[in-house]
This record gives structure tokens, C-alpha cells and sequence, in this order.
């Protein structure tokens, strides 16, 4: 089963549209919604969980319109935002009473136990936690009633490197129970590529491209020659170009490049960088 | 809904909990001279501004938009707030009504009409602040909706005050207990109006 389907979405605020999405995550999966700030990621998830209304499309959630039965759909949901959402005069326990209302399977053990696994304290106001805390708190009351799908909108931007691979670990141990899902927001594109098994990279509001990360990362390669030496090759397979005056960096499909050519791997993040590049 | 009025609760608790001092110190008040009926009125006002004190810290602290993730309609999000504004505001209404009728006995005697047309006055007071002001609210959001009403009050003021420059006079509330049961009725029924518009407005707003 797929955790979600979104098909044709389009979303239209005038100066800025989202246009004619179509992304399909698998149950067992982890998918990285890359795109520059205000490429339409948060937009995105805002329509996923109908916070917003959409002007065309379907999006179908854990096997269900995300319009029918949202209250059942979201009870099956795990949501981090950017900026978390808990009032910042509650406590951990508080806010582990409101969700215990909240959730019909809230886990009270499981979520003192993330208490403790994050080293949050228990009795001290949200407002008072640092950046990190705050959205480790965020992704505890986010697990604690067992979702089946995970949606995290910029989760770990602004957390420092220590948190973030900490938070990111808890993300993959999510997926091994193949009916979870993760779909992930972030334009820092390092800590998607150590974890997603799908990309999708988003830009200006258009979806550039969603494959297996795996693929990609084979599909693509960079080339480093002259530019009589690019010119020679198939434009349908060069991606986009860096030029300096020492040479040509392009980014290429390997399948398109004469063999022999010497194509070096690319990560994820270049990968984008070229693609959003060669789009502008 | 429990998670939504629990944690309206906290927030109330935490932030308007000074209200209990400011209470107590207007009630103290009204008991001290015949011309200090405000005070008396005080804590149904105080109690009528907390639905609208709690959705501008929802909105400061963003929960605005995380409540739209949780498993809730926004019917639910908005009844929270009305049904909050109804037990602060029916907790006021006691208070003030039985301090009414203290100040009643200890000046001479309790007097029903006069203890009915308080407890009128404070259910007005009580229905009308958060009736006219949560709509704009739950439609524009807490700073834009606050301006809206603001604005509105300004315009019916400004109609009064042309109209009763014209000549025009409302007839004072005849003796009896009918016209204020009617005035009561009508007051009950805004806030349920009111209550009904907010659904309206929230469910085709985006968070």
C-alpha cells in the first residue's frame, strides 16, 4: 500500500501556484521533499493534512481522501512543523495530558520513555527549551501514538548537528516496520540524503523530478571538461553546466556520455543545485 | 475535545489567573459605596475578553496552525473557545450575582426586579463582548479581527449617535420581567449565532 498518493494537485495563490503535483510514497519508505525556501514544500504538506484548500487534485492519505474521514486519517498521522506549535507554557507532562485526550492510541509509557531517551525535562515550560529541545519535543508527542505516517515540515533545520543525526536515526528506526512511512521537508539536503529512500525536489512551486535516491545517485553523474568537449556531447544528456574559466563542471546521465568518459558521483544535494540552475 | 478545553485551561490558569486578584479586589470595591455597580460588572467583562486572550496566544505560539494537524474539525477548534468563554463566564455571572444579592441584603432588602435586571445586564454583557468580537476573530485571525471589530463598534457608535442626533430614542425596558427575559433570549441567541458564523468563517479559513 502507499501511504500517500497526491495526484494533479494544483494550488493557486496568484504569485505563486503550485502547479499539477504528483508524488507517490510507499508504505516501508522515507521521502525527502527538497526545495529552496518558498518552493511550495510547505504548501504541500499544509494541503496533505487539508490545513489549506486545494483547487485541483487528490490526495490520497494511509488509503483515504485526505477530505473523508480526516479526524480517523489524522489519528494515523505524526506532524512536525517548522516552528512546532505547542504553547510555550506547558510542560511535557501538560502537553503529554492534552495529547493523551487527544490520541485515541496516545502511549503514555512510550512517550515518558522519549522524555527520557531526549533528556527533556519533564517540568519545564516549552517556552524555555532551546531550538532543539523544542522540536525533539515536537518529535516525541509526534510518535507517541503509534502513527503509521510521519510528516515533518523542516524538522531539523536550525537544530545543530548532534541533534540532528540524533533526530534523523529516530526517523530511520521509524521506517524498519514496513506499514510506516516518513515524508520530509527540508532544504538542508545533507540530512535527507542520509536517510530517504525517494527524492523529490521541488521548485518554484513545480516538481523538478521524484525517483529513488538510489536511482538517481546512478542515473547521474558529473563530468569535468572543456567546453569543446561538452559541446560533442548529447544535449539531451547534460543536465545543467557550471562554467569557470578552468573548464566545464556539468551534470550528466550516465547512459548519455560516450564510454570512457570519466563520470564522477554526485550527491544529492549537487544534484539539485545543478537542476534548480539550469531551470532558472 | 477533552485535549482542546484541557489545554485551554492550562493556558487560561497560567495567563489569566491575575484576573482572580483584579476579581476580588473589584468585588471588595462594589461593596464600599451605593454608585460602585461597575465593579460589580467587572468580572463578567474580564471573563468575556479570556476566548479572545486565548486565541491570541494560540496564534502567538503558532498552535493555530499545529491544532489544524491534530485529529480535530474545526468546528471542534472553535466550540472550544465559545464553550470556555461559557464556563469563565457563567463562573463570573455567579459571582457578580451573588455579591449582587449580598449588596442587596446589607442595603435594605432583596428586590427581585432589581436583582433581575442586573443579572440581564450581566448577561448582556457577558454573551455580547465575545458574540460580536469571535467571528471577526475566527475570520481574520486575533490582531486584523480585532481591528474589524473595533471598526464595527466605531460604525455602530457612529450610527447611534447620528440617529439619536436625529431625534430617534429607544423605549426604556418597561417594568416586568418579560422584556428582560426577551432582552436575556435575544442576548443567548446572538452568542449562539455567533458561535454558528465562527464555524462558518474558521472551516474556510487557511492555517
Amino acid at each position: 500500500m502507499n501511504a500517500l498518493e497526491i495526484r494533479n494537485l494544483t494550488k493557486d495563490y496568484g504569485e505563486f501556484t503550485l502547479d499539477n503535483l504528483n508524488l507517490t510514497l510507499p508504505c516501508g519508505c522515507i521521502m525527502g521533499l527538497i526545495g529552496e525556501n518558498g518552493a511550495g514544500k510547505s504548501t504541500t504538506i499544509k494541503l496533505i493534512l487539508d490545513m489549506i484548500h486545494r483547487d485541483e487534485g487528490t490526495i490520497t492519505l494511509l488509503g483515504r481522501d485526505n477530505r473523508e474521514d480526516m479526524l480517523l486519517t489524522k489519528q494515523d498521522i505524526g506532524v512536525v512543523l517548522d516552528e512546532v506549535g505547542i504553547p510555550s507554557c506547558l510542560s511535557a507532562v501538560q502537553v503529554g495530558k492534552i495529547m493523551a485526550h487527544t490520541y485515541t492510541k496516545w502511549d503514555k509509557e512510550l512517550y515518558a520513555q522519549y522524555l527520557k531517551k531526549l533528556n527533556l525535562p519533564e517540568k519545564r515550560p516549552f517556552k524555555e527549551y532551546s531550538k532543539g529541545m523544542k522540536m525533539k519535543l515536537g518529535i516525541a508527542v509526534a510518535l507517541s501514538h503509534h502513527p503509521k505516517l510521519l510528516i515533518l515540515d523542516e524538522a531539523t533545520s536550525g537544530l545543530d548537528p548532534v541533534v540532528r543525526d540524533e533526530v534523523v536515526e529516530m526517523f530511520s528506526e521509524f521506517t524498519r516496520d514496513e506499514s510506516h512511512a516518513v515524508l520530509i521537508s527540508s532544504h538542508i539536503v545533507s540530512d535527507l540524503e542520509k536517510i530517504c529512500d525517494y527524492i523529490a525536489f521541488l521548485h518554484k512551486g513545480k516538481l523538478m523530478l521524484c525517483e529513488e535516491k538510489d536511482r538517481l545517485l546512478e542515473e547521474y553523474g558529473l563530468i569535468h571538461c572543456s567546453k569543446e568537449q561538452l559541446s560533442e556531447l548529447d544535449a539531451q544528456a547534460v543536465r545543467g553546466v557550471k562554467a569557470s574559466p578552468y573548464g566545464v563542471e556539468a551534470l550528466v546521465r550516465r547512459d548519455g556520455v560516450p564510454a570512457g568518459m570519466q563520470v564522477s558521483s554526485v550527491s544529492i544535494e549537487e544534484l539539485f543545485i545543478f537542476m534548480v540552475k539550469e531551470a532558472a | 475535545m477533552k485535549g482542546l478545553l484541557l489545554k485551554d485551561f492550562y493556558l487560561s490558569w497560567r495567563y489569566c489567573r491575575a484576573f482572580l486578584v483584579i476579581v476580588a479586589v473589584f468585588l471588595a470595591v462594589s461593596f464600599t459605596g451605593d454608585d460602585n455597580i461597575f465593579f460589580l460588572i467587572y468580572p463578567i467583562m474580564i471573563a468575556s475578553v479570556i476566548p479572545m486572550t486565548l486565541v491570541s496566544y494560540d496564534e502567538h505560539d503558532k498552535w493555530t496552525a499545529y491544532s489544524g494537524t491534530l485529529p480535530y474539525t474545526r468546528a471542534q477548534l472553535v466550540s472550544t473557545k465559545y464553550l470556555v468563554g461559557m464556563c469563565f463566564g457563567s463562573v463570573a455571572f455567579l459571582i457578580s450575582m451573588a455579591a449582587t444579592t449580598v449588596r442587596m441584603i446589607l442595603g435594605g432588602g432583596f428586590v427581585l426586579e432589581q436583582f433581575a435586571v442586573v443579572g440581564t445586564a450581566l448577561l448582556v454583557l457577558g454573551c455580547l463582548g465575545p458574540a460580536l468580537i469571535l467571528p471577526y476573530v475566527f475570520k481574520y485571525g486575533a490582531e486584523k479581527g480585532r481591528v474589524a471589530f473595533y471598526i464595527t463598534v466605531g460604525v455602530f457608535s457612529g450610527v447611534a449617535a447620528v440617529l439619536a442626533g436625529m431625534g430617534f430614542q429607544i423605549q426604556g425596558l418597561s417594568s416586568g420581567l418579560w422584556p428582560l427575559a426577551a432582552v436575556a433570549g435575544v442576548s443567548i441567541l446572538l452568542y449562539a449565532l455567533s458561535w454558528w458564523l465562527s464555524i462558518r468563517f474558521y472551516q474556510k479559513r487557511e492555517l
